[in-house]
């Protein structure tokens, strides 16, 4: 009973403006969740949550995001991020929502579900994709993607082409 | 010295589904009291204050209010008493007026003859 556990929440931000995509970014996110957590749970919420609160990982093309929080207020996160209804970086501000994917106790477990949830992705997009160089370019990522153990740790989880079909 | 007050606790088993509260505010500087309405949503406000809006929506009644000694007594659901009673605490103003919750009793029931009692 000696460490701090944290809870890892994974969640992926969906927006109907695409240039919602630049303006992703870990302080922008983090503006964004800690004002609906004071918004929602007041100020001792706030600070209940902040203790150990971070952005831990971003990903702007996919728009995948992976907040950490102490174990004992990963509650008081998790019901405050529907709140989130925008996010707001270099004075634009664009409307967008967070989808929860997966709550984890370590950034390993985090890290496998994201793997299978961007491959189940990847098979979606494929059948949905509507004409044949879309089809080209999905059926490559995903021969390729794989996770490769190296020496500095660095996982690729998916091979995500540029180019979105929404 | 004044005298030791006299104490005097019994325990009930089951949980009560709400809490009383006895409370009195003080301000005190000598300007117009808030009336039932306005007590009420400066209750509200602290909870708002330190828990958002969920504090905000737990269900909290002013059973009784006196205007003219600013004590009322509201009613919470048990879930909800260490909110209350901390957001009462921690309110310091009133209309940029400096003041104070002084909580005088809680209570699980309403009625003497079986719940937990202090004696004051």
């Amino acid at each position: 009973m000696v460490r701090f556990k944290n809870r890892y929440v994974l969640c992926e931000v969906v927006s109907e403006d695409p240039r919602c995509r630049q303006c992703i970014e870990d302080r922008a996110v983090g503006l964004a969740v800690r004002d609906a957590i004071g918004r929602v749970h007041g100020d001792y919420g706030l600070a209940c949550c902040s203790i150990s609160f971070t952005v831990k990982y971003l990903n702007a093309y996919t728009g995948t995001v992976l907040l950490r929080c102490r174990k004992d207020s990963y509650r008081l996160l998790c019901s405050a991020l529907p709140f989130v209804r925008q996010l707001e970086s270099r004075n634009q501000r664009y409307p967008c929502f967070l989808n929860t994917l997966h709550v984890g106790g370590t950034i390993r477990t985090c890290q496998k579900f994201l793997i299978q949830y961007n491959r189940r992705q990847l098979l979606m997009l494929l059948q949905n994709c509507t004409n044949e160089e879309e089809r080209r370019c999905i059926q490559k990522s995903l021969l390729s993607c794989s996770l490769t153990e190296e020496q500095s740790q660095s996982g690729d989880e998916e091979d995500d082409d540029g180019t979105e079909t929404d | 010295m004044p005298p030791a007050a006299a104490f005097e606790r019994r325990v009930l088993r089951s949980a009560a589904e709400h809490h009383y509260l006895r409370v009195r505010l003080e301000l005190p500087d000598g300007g117009a009291r808030p009336s039932v309405a306005q007590f009420k949503q400066l209750v509200v406000s602290a909870l708002r204050e330190l828990h958002g809006e969920v504090g905000a929506a737990l269900p909290v009644d002013v059973l009784t209010y006196e205007e003219k000694t600013l004590s009322a007594i509201l009613r919470v659901v048990s879930s909800g008493l260490v909110k209350l009673w901390s957001a009462l605490t921690l309110l310091g103003f009133y209309q940029n007026r400096r003041c104070a919750f002084r909580v005088l009793q809680v209570k699980p029931c309403i009625s003497i003859s079986s719940c937990v009692i202090w004696q004051q």
